[in-house]
């Protein structure tokens, strides 16, 4: 196993935005999380990541107990996250940023430039490299986000709508990226809105309402699933069906 | 690049030699104290991004303490130096560690205040020689006790610590710290996730700063043989260096240099025609520059310089 998510649960004051969720995924797996917007996915997600601290519950990363570990130490063990809203260095060169990364695992500049050079290659970033991050559109900025983690080594990445807002060619390469990087060994946890993405790569799905998991499974089960059909478009959905 | 920096070195080697006589030498030395200040600042406020706007804090122990180990034991003023920069670092520790958990303005909010508290209590403090402060020796005992009537010495004095300054500078760019330096500024969160250890690097950043703008006060006090409160603490030492690197270039090798190179002669320039009639002036002078780079151009000169030449190259 290499992360176990038992019990999590996250309250801001009275609202509990989490509640009692249990993730394992193993190595090598791609793992999808969907739901409704507000269904705790994020929150849930922020936790394993380790931007915020779960209220309740425990997390183990292969055999560590990071719980209430930081972002950095989470990164350090392997766990390496994209943001919903790209935060990539928006002064600093595409290169740049992926050297940031890239110094997690090699601390002389020499050989950190080295898996940074193999890293803009690998996704596709190469030509541009020495452009700041902020002449890049919104396709660009996704690919130098997960650019950036891949340098830092993970064992494990978590992927926050990482493909959201693509056109459909951008999309299919996006799609193609995430497979490359998955071959490189690297297990993957995607929250995704588009259906496409999770049924193209996840070989699991939980899908999340109201901070609860309310199904699992393979992603064509899930998807003829009742309780998620009726989480997405509501209890008189049956009414309009022809 | 290295045709750019051997024509800078040149130009500040032979300075002295080119505008001759102690008016232009004094100008020279006051534009190196001012370099040497706000590179020292530049390192946590300009490649970080902490915004201090109480380096004085700093400035005035590395001022005070030489001409403080001269009135209480005697000793040569420079023996002072190596106690004064580890009182600085001991004082970047003590304000980094709480404020550098928090986000935001709360380290430069904490800076003005602790730099303030400073200076009100060495205004009352008889042994540092309260509100009338410190003098060194008024004739040198020797060359140990650094005391030239010419500015001459002074001048490649101070040459020589900016030239270490500006290396050490460039090697921290081009090195990890360097690059989680400006991680944290672009974006601490992110930075955090690619594994930066935020907190201690900021803490690095402060300490390293605080060392120089120490024994920047320390070159300061050495050569004016004089220190009392408002000169080594006050507010407008801690807002001269940041409006000199801000003017430059924060955040960039160079952006001081520039800074300084007119900063230091426009004030020069403003005493002149104005004299002792116009002594509020260099705080209008500080605030206009303040707004128009706020309103203008963030980046400084630097930033100026590159979208100009980005624009002509377009052409």
């Amino acid at each position: 196993m290499l992360l176990s998510a038992q019990g999590i649960a996250k309250v801001f004051g009275n609202f509990r935005a989490v509640s009692g969720v249990n993730l394992s995924v193993e190595e090598g797996e791609i793992v999808g999380l969907i739901g409704p917007n507000g269904a705790g996915k994020s929150t849930f997600f922020n936790c394993i990541a380790g931007d915020m601290s779960p209220s309740e519950g425990r997390i183990v990363f292969a055999g560590a107990d990071l719980t209430h570990a930081t972002a950095e130490a989470h990164a350090r063990v392997g766990i390496g996250r994209t943001f919903q809203v790209p935060a990539t260095f928006e002064d600093m060169t595409i290169l740049d940023n992926v050297l940031v990364g890239a110094f997690l695992r090699h601390p002389h500049r020499g050989d950190a430039l080295a898996t940074a050079l193999e890293i803009v290659e690998f996704t596709g970033l190469a030509e541009q490299r020495n452009q700041r991050a902020r002449s890049l559109g919104t396709p660009g900025r996704k690919r130098l986000e997960i650019a950036r983690v891949l340098a830092t080594g993970p064992r494990l990445m978590l992927l926050d709508e990482v493909l959201a807002g693509l056109n459909p060619t951008e999309l299919r390469a996006g799609i193609d990226l995430l497979r490359r990087v998955h071959t490189r060994g690297i297990t993957l946890v995607i929250v995704e809105h588009i259906m496409e993405v999770i049924m193209t790569l996840a070989e699991r799905v939980l899908v999340f309402n109201q901070g609860r998991v309310i199904a699992q499974g393979k992603p064509s089960d899930v998807i003829r699933d009742e309780a998620v059909i009726e989480a997405y478009l509501g209890r008189g959905h049956r009414k309009y069906r022809p | 690049m290295k045709w750019g920096l051997l024509t800078i070195a040149a130009a500040l080697l032979l300075y002295p030699f080119i505008l001759t006589g102690p008016f232009y030498w004094d100008i020279g030395v006051a534009f190196l104290l001012a370099a040497i200040s706000a590179s020292a600042w530049n390192i946590v406020g300009g490649y970080a991004g902490q915004v201090s706007v109480g380096h004085s804090m700093f400035f005035g122990v590395g001022a005070y303490m030489p001409l403080l180990f001269f009135s209480l034991w005697k000793l040569p003023p420079v023996a002072g130096v190596p106690a004064a920069i580890l009182l600085s670092l001991a004082l970047a520790v003590v304000i980094g560690m709480p404020t550098f958990r928090l986000q935001g303005h709360y380290f430069s909010m904490a800076t003005i205040a602790v730099a303030e508290l400073i200076r009100i209590f060495v205004g009352t403090w008889d042994l540092v020689g309260a509100a009338i402060g410190l003098q060194g020796p008024a004739v040198g005992r020797g060359w140990w006790d650094l005391t030239f009537r010419s500015e001459l010495p002074y001048y490649y004095m101070f040459l020589g610590v900016l030239a270490v300054l500006l290396y050490l500078t460039f090697e921290v760019q081009r090195s990890r710290f360097g690059y989680y330096l400006r991680s944290i500024k672009a974006d601490e969160r992110a930075a955090r996730s690619l594994g930066v250890p935020v907190r201690w690097t900021k803490l690095k950043a402060l300490m390293l700063s605080a060392a120089f703008t120490s024994v920047a006060g320390s070159l300061y006090s050495l050569k004016t043989g004089f220190i009392d409160p408002d000169s080594g603490f006050g507010i407008l030492v801690s807002v001269q260096l940041l409006i000199v690197a801000a003017l430059g270039g924060a955040g960039t090798l160079f952006g001081p240099l520039v800074g300084a190179l007119v900063l230091v002669p426009l004030q020069t320039a403003t005493n002149t025609w104005f004299g002792a009639s116009g002594s509020g002036l260099t705080y209008i002078l500080y605030g206009g520059i303040i707004i128009l780079l706020a309103r203008f151009e963030p980046g400084g000169l630097h930033e100026l310089y590159h979208r100009i030449s980005a624009q002509l190259l377009r052409r």
